[in-house]
């Protein structure tokens, strides 16, 4: 709260200090009088002074809300659980971590999600073209798609436990059609990936919206010239209408990649908990379940170490893909 | 321009003491609230419909004895209750009396709890299931109801199969042999659900006792658990075996236990499932859908010598935090909420086995009456006596064990190893 009331008091520290300028000069330049030196010199003290109480509030708060809490977690980490509580022992969970197979298997289905970066992406990319050059019904499509992005993960969860289940509908059809069912969600090589489809289901309508208005950047006269020179669908996308957005998708993608990364845990915790056999796990989940199940919360603070670590690699890269493209301008 | 500094300094300031005084009381007000001392209690129970009149009773019972006390019950949701509860011990505050689950859950966390050995001495012969809430010989809760795992069958697929519902399967061959029977009337034998891996306990305290010799169950419990053992490799070959015979429901690893299996079961899809005694899954909640053909019955002997017994512990019970500032009082609800009146409403409105040996149950239907009968002979359930890192790796080892991609072997291998670091 004070942060936010504090802002109106920055305005008349400003004329302040613009005011206190002309003062200094005036001062210098008529050079009269030892009475108007003091006053400006104790005028600078305080006009040092200002901005360091001005940002205080923000510099606390950022300071004691965020840095410190995060260090306290890192010192943490590094400290013992249960009957070791308290007591210092180095890098003993981080080797626990590189030692369990459960973390491991998380820290590759992060891989895997950056490996599959590219379909969550060109998914929205490729429907968002073709709503663009306006297929028959894209006003119905364009709503329809943007549907699931407003429901909340536990639900488009129970949804997909319905619908995947081993004797549910999805495996009806298939059996209709002469394919064997497939345990969805209860085979370890199939799990991981009806969690991610069903992520990018769920998500992909909100990266929609920001490709078209991508498109509505893209000048229709590059296409009409496209459609005259007689270049087929493919050959429009892939030579004017990609160099046109090569933004807007590199945009798609850091966002996609953060909501990949970060907001998967809802859809894990309803669809697999983890399970079958550990295959499903992701960072995030490893850390509440050793913080709430296992009772291991040094443990799950340096699993938490490590995400962030993993977080701010994969964050500054994504800040320079985003500068580059900003200098592209 | 002087003045103009000074006025924001004084602004801000004003400010910041006006954050922090309109923060400060509602963050105080609690333990300072008044004359009246009052007690927190978490537990994932009070907000329950069923438990209503429980909570009730024990109120009012405890409101005879301290009249000045104040009792608030904090309703948390189960599944994020003991991360809720880590956070409370961790900052070395939060409710004075709380609720767990007995063995690992409550094991794992007795630094922050008070014994109460001295205040529950009364209560010691009329309770049962004390040895889940016990660590190196203190007691950190009093029990509130039992839970243990009978195997339940459904004695209407019984007469389909042209089995007699009135004599269940006593050893194993016999439930092999019926199982192929009920296959065949279109059934599946077992409702089992896997997907968060808990399968594994079930069936091994629900079997065990057939499996197990008296005395390996003994040391199990005791803590002198031989992996190397034929009859403990036989718990989990059987577990493969009913697997791929096709006798459990398909898709058992994605198939959740809570509460997807249990509804295989109360639809009549399969005949048996191994259950529990208190909060889901039960004879209540059974019997609402099969009427009086639930049918509950020991577990089928295996192995030559073995002694078929009920497996149960105390469920849940009530715990006092080591924080809490009336110890006596706080111990005082404990007993109250373990009071025969309090448990008697616990049992006849949410169907739970409770703690109270003096209860009537001669009205209820035959299955508690089966129950009831076998709590006398019956043993610690095995599962509760490993670690919950243990529990866990068993759950992912017995989803490999079905899919095929682990051998019988080797996830005992790595039990062990698991279960003598623990």
């Amino acid at each position: 709260m004070p942060v936010g009331r504090s802002s109106p008091s920055v305005r008349p520290a400003d004329t302040g200090r613009a005011e206190g300028a002309g003062f200094e000069q005036r001062a210098r330049h008529g050079g009269t009088g030892t009475h108007s030196r003091r006053a400006s010199r104790a005028g600078t003290a305080a006009e040092r002074l200002a901005p360091l109480v001005l940002l205080a509030p923000a510099v606390l708060i950022i300071v004691f809300l965020r840095l410190w809490p995060l260090l306290l977690g890192v010192n943490f980490s590094f400290t013992g659980d249960g009957a070791r509580n308290g007591t210092a022992v180095g890098f003993d969970n981080y080797l626990e971590l590189l030692d369990d197979p459960l973390f491991r298997t998380a820290l590759g289905n992060v891989g895997l999600l950056v490996v599959l970066l590219p379909v969550a992406v060109a998914i929205p990319g490729l429907l968002a073209t073709f709503i663009y050059l306006r297929v028959p019904g894209h006003r119905f499509y364009r709503s329809v798609y943007f549907f699931p992005a407003v429901l909340s993960p536990v639900i488009v969860g129970a949804i997909f436990n319905l619908i995947l289940a081993f004797d549910g509908p999805f495996n009806a059809v298939l059996g209709t059609i002469g394919l064997g069912p497939v345990d969805w969600l209860g085979d370890p090589g199939v799990a991981i990936f009806t969690v991610v489809g069903v992520q990018i289901w769920a998500t992909f309508g909100m990266a929609l919206v920001v490709f078209l208005a991508g498109f509505s950047t893209l000048d229709p006269a590059l296409l009409d010239a496209a459609r005259v020179d007689g270049a087929s669908l493919p050959q429009t996308v892939w030579h004017v209408i990609i160099p046109g957005l090569s933004r807007t998708i590199q945009f798609v993608f850091v966002t996609t990649m953060i909501g990949m990364l970060t907001s998967m845990f809802g859809l894990l915790y309803v669809m697999t908990a983890g399970g079958p056999e550990g295959s499903t796990y992701l960072p995030e989940f490893y850390i509440w379940t050793q913080q709430g199940q296992m009772n291991r919360p040094a443990l799950a603070s340096a699993a938490s170490t490590v995400l962030f670590l993993i977080m701010l690699v994969v964050g500054l890269a994504q800040i320079s893909v985003l500068r580059r493209s900003g200098g592209e301008d | 321009m002087k003045q103009h500094t000074l006025w924001s300094v004084a602004l801000i300031a004003g400010l910041t003491l006006a954050g922090c005084g309109s923060a400060a009381p509602t963050g105080t007000a609690p333990s300072s609230g008044g004359s009246k001392t009052k007690l927190v209690v978490w537990d994932w129970k009070s907000g329950d419909k069923k438990a209503a009149s429980y909570i009730e009773k024990a109120k009012a019972d405890f409101a005879k004895k301290h009249p000045d006390v104040t009792v608030e019950f904090v309703a948390q949701p189960f599944d994020q209750y003991y991360t809720l509860l880590g956070g409370a011990i961790q900052s070395g505050k939060g409710p004075d009396v709380m609720m767990f689950n007995g063995g690992g859950q409550i094991r794992d966390r007795v630094d922050a709890l008070l014994p109460l050995d001295q205040y529950v001495a009364e209560d010691r012969q009329r309770l049962a299931g004390w040895e889940a809430f016990t660590k190196d010989g203190k007691t950190y809760a009093a029990p509130v109801t039992l839970q243990g795992h009978p195997i339940y069958y459904n004695k209407t697929l019984y007469t389909k199969a042209g089995l007699d519902p009135e004599k269940p399967p006593a050893t194993w061959d016999e439930l092999m042999a019926d199982c192929a029977a009920i296959k065949k009337a279109g059934a599946k034998c077992f409702a089992l659900g896997n997907k968060e891996g808990i399968g594994p306990q079930f069936w091994l305290s629900g079997l065990g006792s057939g499996i197990l010799t008296p005395k390996e169950y003994d040391d199990w419990i005791a803590g002198e658990r031989d992996w190397t053992s034929p009859d403990v490799k036989q718990v989990f070959k059987l577990w493969k075996e009913v697997n791929d015979k096709g006798y459990n429901n398909d898709g058992a690893n994605s198939t959740a236990m809570f509460n997807d299996a249990f509804s295989v079961f109360d639809a009549g899809k399969a005949a048996h499932i191994i259950g529990l005694m208190s909060d889901v899954g039960h004879w209540k909640d059974f019997g609402e859908f099969l009427g009086d053909k639930v049918g509950v019955m020991q577990a089928p002997l295996v192995t030559a010598g073995a002694q078929p017994s009920l497996p149960y512990d105390g469920g849940i019970g009530y715990a006092v935090a080591k924080w809490a500032k009336d110890p006596k009082s706080a111990a005082d609800l404990v007993r109250s909420l373990t009071s025969t009146e309090a448990l008697n409403a616990f049992y006849s409105n949410a169907g739970a086995i409770a703690s109270d040996t003096t209860i009537d149950v001669s009205q209820a239907p035959p299955a508690v009456g089966t129950i009831v009968s076998k709590l006398k002979s019956g043993k610690p359930a095995l599962h509760v006596a490993l670690s919950s890192k243990t529990l866990d790796l068993m759950g992912r080892l017995s989803q490999k064990i079905l899919s095929g991609s682990a051998s019988v072997d080797e996830a005992v291998k790595q039990l062990a190893a698991s279960d003598r670091a623990g």
